[in-house]
């Protein structure tokens, strides 16, 4: 019992820290993609706002899209992915 | 620097190399001849031997079960039958008990062969005294059947995958976040930008 409660911990604590750089990465590469968005707007001349309010606007739909939400299979998919592997291994 | 580069790269592939052909599940088409349970005292391989039995106390000497088995060829495989638990390598075994008489059920001769592919881990050293460790086993046709290795490209295919993603990841922080900082500070520290940047890049094998 004892190794499992340790394979759970560090598992978890594991999981936080990828949780956490996939977060950071998607965050930086939406931000990236409106900032190009803009450049190209602003590029032709028909950019309305300044570059920082349309990416901050971009920053805040995007906290609220799903995409950001899917983040969270980060914990999701490998406890699922290790419960198949105990009941492909012992109770096939 | 060149031959550091690439000395540092070829012993990081070979340990790759190495630890994914002792982790990664292979199979071995056999007959099995016998099981057995025997004591074993870990010494200095005791890194090669799995956990006891999920539940029950670590000791530096228990019961292992064995696998004894012959390959189509003759010479003989013999298996431990270990739990792996929740331990390394992830195999989550916790069927040793069952595996062990599935493998008795099993046992044929040689005048009339059941052949038995074994899923297993791990490597048969006799200097070191470590077997392989079984982890399934499935009735096959005959002895050439042709197995695909579905675990290990599937691992494989993940593990490729895992190594782009870290790849394009740390490209994205550098690019946005360091690469910044340098910039901000060209105009004083130009050469030693040029020096430690220029060497790291050399190190990591980009231009």
């Amino acid at each position: 019992m004892l190794a499992f409660i340790r394979l759970a911990i560090f598992g978890l604590i594991v999981l936080t820290v990828l949780f956490w750089l996939v977060r950071l990465y998607a965050r930086s590469v939406r931000r990236e993609a409106l900032e190009e968005d803009w450049n190209e707007a602003a590029a032709e001349g028909r950019a309305e706002t300044t570059r920082d309010t349309f990416v901050e606007a971009g920053m805040r739909d995007y906290e609220k899209s799903l995409l950001r939400k899917l983040i969270w299979l980060v914990y999701v998919l490998p406890i699922i992915v290790v419960g198949l592997i105990i009941y492909l291994m012992n109770y096939r | 620097m060149r031959y550091v580069k690439w000395g540092f790269w070829l012993v990081v592939i070979g340990f790759v190399a190495v630890f994914l052909h002792y982790n990664l599940p292979r199979h071995d088409i056999v007959r099995i001849v016998g099981t057995e349970v025997r004591r074993v005292d870990f010494g200095e391989n005791s890194i090669f031997w799995a956990a006891p039995d999920v539940g029950t106390a670590s000791a530096t000497s228990r019961d292992v079960r064995f696998i004894n088995s012959v390959r189509p060829n003759g010479k003989t495989l013999v298996f431990r039958n270990e739990d792996t638990g929740w331990g390394w390598p992830p195999y989550f075994k916790l069927d040793s008990s069952d595996l062990q008489a599935q493998a008795e059920s099993l046992i044929s001769t040689s005048a009339d062969p059941i052949w038995v592919s074994v899923t297993r881990y791990g490597w048969r050293s006799r200097w070191l005294t470590i077997y392989p460790n079984a982890v399934g086993l499935k009735v096959v046709p005959g002895p050439d059947t042709r197995i695909i290795p579905w675990g290990s490209i599937i691992i494989l295919t993940l593990l490729v995958i895992v190594l782009l993603t870290i790849r394009a990841m740390w490209r994205q922080f550098r690019q946005r976040s360091i690469d910044p900082l340098f910039e901000d500070a060209s105009e004083a520290w130009d050469d030693a930008e040029e020096g430690a940047k220029g060497w790291f890049d050399r190190f990591i094998g980009r231009k």
